[in-house]
């Protein structure tokens, strides 16, 4: 077991069969930024939805510890209750539930169904909504129900602003965003990651890491990290495109 | 109840009472006819496909037919309360008759709340052009067994470019026998009006078979928002006929809420009589321990470019039942009409059943129409939106199924809201049966 803030060594996952996630490791230590970058189909969300307790996502072998708990053997609610969080690449919509009531609950959840807790929540939820560029009459819509694909990001990162997680993994959080949106969302990364925390993001492109700075960029391919290295890394990754990693990797082009 | 017994015994008909018009008293009594020479439905339409017939003969006719209808004083010697939800409030219980409250002003717009059997006398042009003449006596056995013998009704008459705007309340309190009551509305052209029609049963009411008609006729242009709630005691078993006719650019909006009775069943339609007619029907049932719900509803498009739509939902749990059987007919040489049409079952355990029957009868090419159902579970991928928030998973499963149902809820006039949150929290938190 590590001290850091969250790891995980050796996590192999399963989805519906098929191993999609072949041994991974990874330590952040606390107020560090780490960023996952790979090609379409790597891995890269599968790992952290399994992380996050998805059902789907079966972790077949490995150990994760956040803050030195054990997170294998805790479900999606416990371990979101340890402090893990995760912005969802595709958030589902919800009938019914509005985004503050389940912002409510959540919150309430997280202190053992303490009310006092909500003391500030309309103010705080008011103020999160004005930074994040959201009109406040979103608090009373059904979450994500007929969300633009900007609005939904948004109000993933406004989730994660009002629960305070101590370590966020963001799957995806550029993908559909335009650029006035990206800039919006990124900001309201740097506000509300986790300071002494950890932030673990997950990208296709390096275009998000341009707002959002990270501390170590990894390259994830076919379920494996096959490097590790600095902010360079992402930069080198828009130049040179995936392949010529994956030539230097696995030395053959799959065909 | 010995069924073969009811059934060989045929009354003859009561006497006419001295207060019943003439016309209304044979009517009853060719009603009383049809019922007892109509044998059972057979058990081959979708209609009664999931239902026994015999849930809703009655055991005693004949002290039914011979309880005079009672005319009491509408006020009950209390002015309305100025601060009411409603325009008007009207009760049918066993013991006290009918009776209504009106606001004044709604009452000095020309509007009219009574009494049904009074009606018949003092509005006799009136409610004899439409009384009867959807939920008829040929409609069907029960329907007739509903006309020979209701003692207890509303006549609702709101006059032309009338807009109320508070809703009417209507409470139906069957009691623990048999209940035959009935509403006939006639909403004027351009006129818009809220009826709430709630159906619970009264303290001490804990069983009983409650059969109900329901006819509201739509004038050109009206706006008619519809809610009828089946709230009945555990034991009472409700049968229910509802029908609506709209006339050209007329809207209804009907809402059906059923989360009470043993077993309950419903025919509910709207026939859009004119052209861009428009008639919105949504559905919430939560049923659970070993409730059966029967629910089926029409939309009979008549004439050309009229809109109908449908969202009927269905929660079940423990042991519950539910059929849900919609028509759409849209009749030969009718243009560009439009019909929707969706049902979705949430089954919270195994053990529970849905059924889901879409019958389309179209009679013409040039039409835009289509039904979908669905049923299952919970969808995993929605817990685990709530779980990775880190709400627990009984409460997820609550707030889901409870979201499944908060669009329609929210339709409901404000007062009801409350009410109807109330029951499917409570039929959640109740124990798995």
């Amino acid at each position: 077991m590590s001290d850091k803030v969250f790891s995980f060594k050796n996590i192999h996952v399963v989805v519906e069969g098929k191993e999609v996630v072949k041994g991974v490791s990874l330590e952040i230590g606390q107020g560090e930024k780490h960023a996952i970058m790979g090609p379409n189909g790597s891995g890269k969300s599968s790992l952290v939805n399994a992380l996050a307790g998805h059902p789907s996502y079966a972790i077949t072998e490995g150990e994760a510890y956040i803050s030195g708990k054990n997170l294998i053997e805790m479900d999606a609610t416990e371990r979101a209750k340890a402090g893990l969080f995760l912005a969802f690449q595709y958030p589902l919509a919800i009938p019914g539930v509005t985004v503050a009531n389940f912002l409510r609950a959540a919150i309430k959840a997280k202190h053992g169904g303490d009310e006092t807790v909500l003391k500030d929540f309309r103010k705080e939820l008011t103020d999160k909504f004005s930074f994040l560029e959201v009109d406040k009459t979103f608090a009373t819509r059904y979450i994500n129900d007929g969300f633009s694909g900007g609005e939904k990001k948004k109000i993933e990162i406004l989730q994660m602003a009002m629960l305070k997680p101590l370590v966020a993994l963001l799957d995806e959080t550029d993908s559909g965003l335009d650029i006035d949106a990206l800039r919006i969302v990124s900001n309201g990364i740097n506000e509300y990651a986790p300071s002494d925390g950890g932030l673990l993001l997950v990208t296709h492109y390096q275009r998000m890491l341009n707002y959002v700075k990270p501390d170590y960029v990894h390259v994830m391919m076919h379920g494996q990290l096959v490097r590790s290295g600095g902010p360079e890394l992402a930069l080198q990754l828009e130049e040179q495109g995936y392949e010529k990693i994956e030539d230097e990797v696995f030395n053959s082009v799959e065909v | 109840m010995n069924l073969t017994a009811i059934e060989n015994k045929v009354a003859s008909f009561r006497t006419i009472d001295k207060l019943e018009p003439e016309w209304l008293y044979n009517l009853r009594k060719e009603s009383w006819e049809f019922y007892n020479d109509a044998p059972l439905p057979e058990r081959v339409t979708n209609v009664w496909r999931y239902t026994k017939p015999e849930n809703f003969l009655v055991a005693n006719a004949e002290e039914i037919m011979n309880t005079a209808p009672l005319i009491p004083d509408g006020s009950n010697g209390h002015p309305y309360p100025k601060n009411s939800e409603y325009s008007a409030v009207g009760y049918n219980r066993e013991d006290m008759m009918t009776m209504v409250k009106i606001d004044p002003a709604v009452a000095g717009q020309g509007v009219i709340i009574k009494n049904l059997f009074q009606a018949a006398r003092e509005n006799e042009d009136l409610v004899r052009q439409y009384f009867g003449t959807m939920v008829a006596p040929n409609f069907g056995k029960f329907e007739a067994l509903n006309m020979a013998l209701w003692n207890n009704g509303f006549f609702i008459f709101v006059p032309d470019n009338t807009v109320i705007e508070k809703p009417i309340a209507l409470n139906r309190h069957p009691g623990d026998n048999f209940s035959h009551i009935r509403l006939l509305a006639v909403i004027g052209r351009n006129s818009q009006v809220t009826l709430v029609d709630n159906y619970s049963c009264s303290g001490r009411a804990e069983s009983g078979v409650d059969n109900s008609a329901v006819e509201i006729f739509g004038g050109d242009s009206a706006r008619v928002k519809y809610v009828n709630l089946q709230r009945l005691g555990p034991q009472c078993i409700g049968y229910i006929t509802q029908r609506a006719r709209i006339g050209r650019s007329g809207n209804i909006y009907s809402i059906y809420g059923a989360t009470g009775g043993a077993v309950s069943k419903m025919n509910a339609g709207t026939i859009l009589a004119g052209r861009h007619a428009e008639s919105r029907m949504s559905g919430v049932i939560f049923g659970d321990k070993n409730q059966h719900f029967d629910y089926h509803t029409l939309h009979h498009h008549q004439d050309n470019e009229s809109y109908s739509n449908i969202d009927f939902k269905v929660i079940l749990k423990d042991k519950a039942m539910s059929a849900y059987t919609g028509l759409i007919r849209i009749e030969k040489d009718t243009i560009n009409n439009e019909a929707y049409q969706e049902n979705r079952n949430l089954l919270l355990n195994k053990g529970t059943k849905a059924e889901s029957i879409p019958e389309l009868e179209i009679l013409t090419d040039q039409v835009r129409c289509t039904h979908g159902a669905t049923m299952g579970p919970i969808d995993p991928q929605m817990l685990f939106y709530l779980k990775a928030r880190g709400i627990g998973h009984e409460e997820a499963v609550k707030m889901i199924a409870a979201g499944f149902v908060e669009p329609t809820i929210m339709q409901m006039p404000n007062e009801l809201r409350e009410m109807m949150r109330g029951i499917v929290t409570d039929k959640l938190a109740g124990e798995q049966k």
